[in-house]
């Protein structure tokens, strides 16, 4: 009980010291500069909140995989199209600090058990049943470097070392000291947000680095979703991320690791909103094959798809758009009628498989998946409109504006109209209203090219006994199905600039800066003359000096403007 | 390979019901509690003793001693035996059978409407039915029913057996599955089991490999006429199934009529004679559970000797053989034999391999 009551202090201090804070733009100072385009103005520097991956990533790098989380996270906000974003926007409810202390709680206890004590502890106290300074400062040292990504400051680390000692002395157990600091930092802001501190002194245009320690953490989240290893934080001890060729070297190491496919997965999620598929709901009348396993496959297919597009063989980003190649399991087989044969065992995890759409199938590139055909659909019937909205807003990063109040959506959604029997003949009678006629022009042509696929993403010819039209156009360029689809969608301009802005966005934590535009442009520059190859556009944020520049300290949430004006 | 394969798995199995109101005479028989009190007085036990394990059993109480008391209802020299495994201790009940006129199946011995003890097949008209299996059984309350609302046992056998048994493959194969001519009609094992939707009905147009145990392996070589497919020769069927339904499906002088409906789903009606004995006691292995839900199991035990129809014994020149039809249904499935061959059914409007693996 008394280990309870000074827990809970330590703790509840610590949530009050919890800020909002995000993204920004310095704007005076833009304008002053802005009349020289050329001039690189960076943004503000971010704070974002750990996303439920990275406080995973994390507690599995420092801890091992064995420690479960035992508690669940906040909802996470999608801003700008990207929940990477959204990260700079949230703060901490008092139900999610008491998910996090309960979380912090639970991994602290499994920390001390019998089972982790001696991998994880790397030291043993003189007697078990006191404190133990030395080791004390030694566990709590080297844990709240990798918690933290940095080192503690002497007064952090006295004053964890302190109350864990007041602790262990009070409670006769060394372990139960550690417990209580230990929890305490899990559930501090140190560790539950990533605050890009800058160096104190300007350049001599008057922006700012970030400390190298922020700089590390930009680095290791961009690469590989998860916060700097022991190498890292070594080099960036030695100072070695201060000039192009340490920190070079460091975009390669983290680049040639297996990591790094965990850092573009986590950024092509957050981009192609394949998290959504966690919750995703369908009818099971209508939809028998659909459940929440074919649903995971569904979005494995599609990050392997990219993976392989776009890190295997380092292609063209727009090939995920025209390749019949990808990845299914036997389920996924069943939805996209193909069969699929593997050697799993009976109740063994499926095994996946190479596959290869036919030439002449019109199911080619991601669009043609069933995480986008799925996602971007009610849970009775396709959506013509949701995909088309999808197509531009997801894949081209295109605004579609929201449809006007009090607007009669009966006729599109009335599958069982016997005069309407197809998507395209509600959808020209619903687009007959000149307010919704606007927007419709834009989205439904495209989304109508994936309508031979149901709201499940499977294959079909007619609706209601129906066939079909899948012809449709973008910008100027007509096609006939899918396929069509994709091969304009792999031709325009906007996926590859899309990409690029989503990428940089998801870096910097916020949308680029106007005073950042030339940046992102000579990126994009780049990134074609390179053939659109996400590695070598990875790499050159990375390695870019622009990208750890800020204008200034972050500003509270409620200061920044509600609208951006970047990303089209 | 035939220029046309249509692959299923197999979704439903159940004896081939054909329940009519008055094809009982005088109702059908009794419940189990009426029926324990006539089986443990026929076998000598005292008529309050009796009533007390009649007034636990529905009660649901003294759950040990009733058990017992049914288990062991056979009497072999004076001692109580398993009256499951030895349904000869006990009396025969003389449950009723069916004595209607329809029943599903297949013309076995060629008799037609010669044939006295046939049925006529409510789908066919063809008189001269042999299926002596739903004429013994179809008078217990568990295994009446129709191909539409499945009898309470089978329905009861396969949700407990379809997702822990390797699954059953058919595939039809010939030069044009929509018209009239010859065709071949394969039943297989899959190594997998079978995958269900959220409904728990299989789901269609999933993959399995075929497994090579030639025990699951038939080839009939057959025809379609008017839409419907037969086998036209009537060799021995053999698949393996599971101990909780029947271990072994054997059917000596195979027959088959099958037919796809508009949604790409199969149905079937498959018949020939089966060892009896194997029936029997796949419905003894379960015990008082089956009981529950079948009747009286010595009752059926005398009620199988009683209507079998085929194969005597040489030496005691009994039938070891009933007459039999099941009811099957299935969904499109691609099927393996080996990793480079997928035979396919495949979905409207797609080449049948689909692309390269």
């Amino acid at each position: 009980m008394k280990r309870r009551m000074m827990g809970d202090a330590a703790l509840v201090a610590m949530a009050a010291g919890l800020l909002m804070s995000g993204a920004g733009v310095d704007v005076a100072r833009a304008a002053a500069v802005s009349k020289d385009a050329a001039v690189h103005i960076p943004g503000a520097a971010v704070t974002r909140r750990l996303s439920p991956s990275q406080y995973e990533a994390t507690i599995r790098d420092v801890f091992g995989p064995t420690v479960t989380l035992g508690g669940r996270f906040e909802p996470e906000v999608r801003r700008d199209g990207l929940l990477a974003i959204g990260q700079g926007y949230v703060s901490v409810t008092s139900t999610g600090m008491q998910q996090y202390e309960a979380m912090s709680r639970a991994i602290a206890a499994q920390v001390i058990d019998e089972r982790h004590r001696d991998i994880v502890i790397p030291c043993k106290p003189a007697d078990a049943k006191t404190a133990d300074d030395a080791c004390a400062a030694m566990f709590l040292g080297k844990v709240g470097r990798a918690l933290y990504g940095r080192p503690l400051t002497k007064d952090e680390l006295g004053t964890q070392v302190v109350a864990s000692n007041m602790a262990a002395k009070e409670l006769k157990d060394f372990y139960q000291g550690m417990w209580l600091s230990l929890a305490s930092m899990l559930a501090s802001p140190e560790f539950l947000f990533r605050e890009e501190k800058l160096k104190a002194k300007a350049d001599k245009n008057g922006w700012y680095d970030l400390e190298p320690y922020a700089k590390a953490s930009k680095l290791s989240f961009f690469l590989w979703n998860a916060r700097p290893d022991a190498q890292l934080l070594t080099a960036t001890e030695k100072g070695e991320l201060d000039n192009a060729r340490g920190l070079k070297k460091q975009v390669d190491r983290l680049m040639a690791s297996p990591r790094f496919e965990e850092g573009l997965r986590a950024f092509f999620t957050d981009m192609y909103g394949l998290d959504e598929l966690d919750t995703m709901t369908k009818d099971a009348v209508i939809y028998p094959k659909f459940d929440s396993r074919i649903a995971a496959d569904a979005k494995e297919q599609t990050l392997r798809t990219v993976m392989n597009v776009v890190l295997e063989q380092n292609g063209d980003y727009r090939d995920i758009f025209v390749t019949p190649k990808t990845y299914l399991t036997r389920r996924l087989g069943a939805i996209y009628g193909v069969p699929i044969v593997n050697d799993a065992a009976n109740g063994a995890p499926e095994q996946w498989q190479a596959y290869e759409f036919a030439k002449d199938d019109p199911r080619v590139g991601i669009v043609s998946h069933m995480s986008f055909l799925a996602l971007h659909s009610p849970p009775g019937r396709s959506s013509p409109t949701l995909r088309g909205k999808a197509l531009r807003e997801v894949m081209m990063c295109q605004k579609v504006p929201a449809p006007p109040a009090a607007v009669e959506f009966k006729i599109v959604q009335d599958t069982s109209n016997p005069d309407y029997k197809t998507a395209r003949a509600r959808l020209t009678v619903h687009a007959t209203n000149p307010v919704c006629a606007g927007c419709h022009k834009i989205i439904d042509p495209l989304g109508l090219a994936l309508e031979n696929f149901d709201g499940t993403g499977a294959y079909r010819l007619t609706e209601n006994g129906v066939p079909i039209d899948t012809s449709g156009a973008l910008n100027g360029v007509s096609f006939n199905n899918a396929a069509g689809l994709g091969k304009a969608m792999h031709d325009s301009p906007a996926t590859a600039d899309c990409v690029l802005n989503r990428l940089v966005s998801y870096g910097l934590g916020r949308l680029p800066a106007k005073g950042e535009t030339e940046w992102v442009k000579a990126l994009g520059k780049g990134f074609a003359d390179d053939g659109y190859r996400v590695r070598d556009l990875v790499r050159a944020i990375a390695t870019d000096p622009a990208f750890y520049k800020a204008s200034g300290p972050s500003v509270p949430a409620e200061a920044k403007p509600e609208k951006s004006q970047a990303a089209n | 390979m035939a220029a046309q394969t249509q692959s299923y798995v197999v979704n439903w199995f159940a004896g081939a019901a054909y329940t009519q109101d008055d094809n009982c005479p005088g109702g059908i028989n009794p419940g189990l509690d009426i029926q324990f009190a006539r089986e443990l007085k026929s076998v000598g036990m005292d008529a309050k003793e009796v009533e007390k394990l009649i007034g636990w059993y529905l009660s649901n109480t003294h759950q040990f001693e009733v058990d017992t008391a049914i288990r062991f209802r056979g009497r072999y020299q004076g001692k109580p035996v398993n009256a499951f495994n030895n349904p000869q201790t006990v009396p025969d009940p003389k449950l009723k059978y069916v004595t209607g006129k329809y029943g599903y199946g297949f013309n076995l011995d060629g008799k037609g409407q010669d044939d006295p003890k046939a049925f006529v097949d409510p789908q066919t008209q063809e008189k001269g039915i042999d299926n002596q299996l739903f004429r013994a059984m179809g008078c217990l309350e568990g295994f009446r029913g129709s191909l539409v609302n499945h009898p309470t046992y089978w329905y009861w056998i396969w949700q407990t057996i379809r997702d822990s048994q390797p699954a059953w493959l058919v595939t039809v194969s010939g030069e044009d599955l929509k018209k009239d001519g010859p065709v071949t009609i394969t039943f297989d094992r899959a190594l997998e089991y079978m995958i269900s939707n959220n409904g728990g009905e299989a789901r269609a147009d999933v993959t399995y490999r075929v497994d090579p145990d030639p025990r699951s392996h038939n080839v009939f070589q057959g025809e379609i006429k008017n839409g419907v497919a037969t086998v036209t020769e009537h060799k021995n069927f053999q698949m393996l199934q599971n101990s909780w339904g029947v271990p072994e499906l054997n059917l000596h002088n195979f027959h088959l009529r099958m037919t796809v409906n508009p949604d790409r789903s199969m149905e079937a009606i498959i018949g020939g004679y089966q060892p009896w004995h194997h029936l029997y006691f796949a419905f003894a292995h379960g015990g008082l559970s089956r009981e529950i839900s079948s009747g009286s199991i010595p009752g059926i035990y005398y009620l199988l000797k009683q209507q079998a129809d085929a194969e005597p014994n040489p030496k005691t020149g009994s039938n070891s053989a009933i007459s039999a039809a099941y009811h099957i249904k299935a969904v499109p499935a691609f099927i393996a034999t080996e990793p480079s061959s997928v035979a396919g059914a495949p979905a409207p409007g797609r080449s049948p391999a689909g692309g390269q693996r």
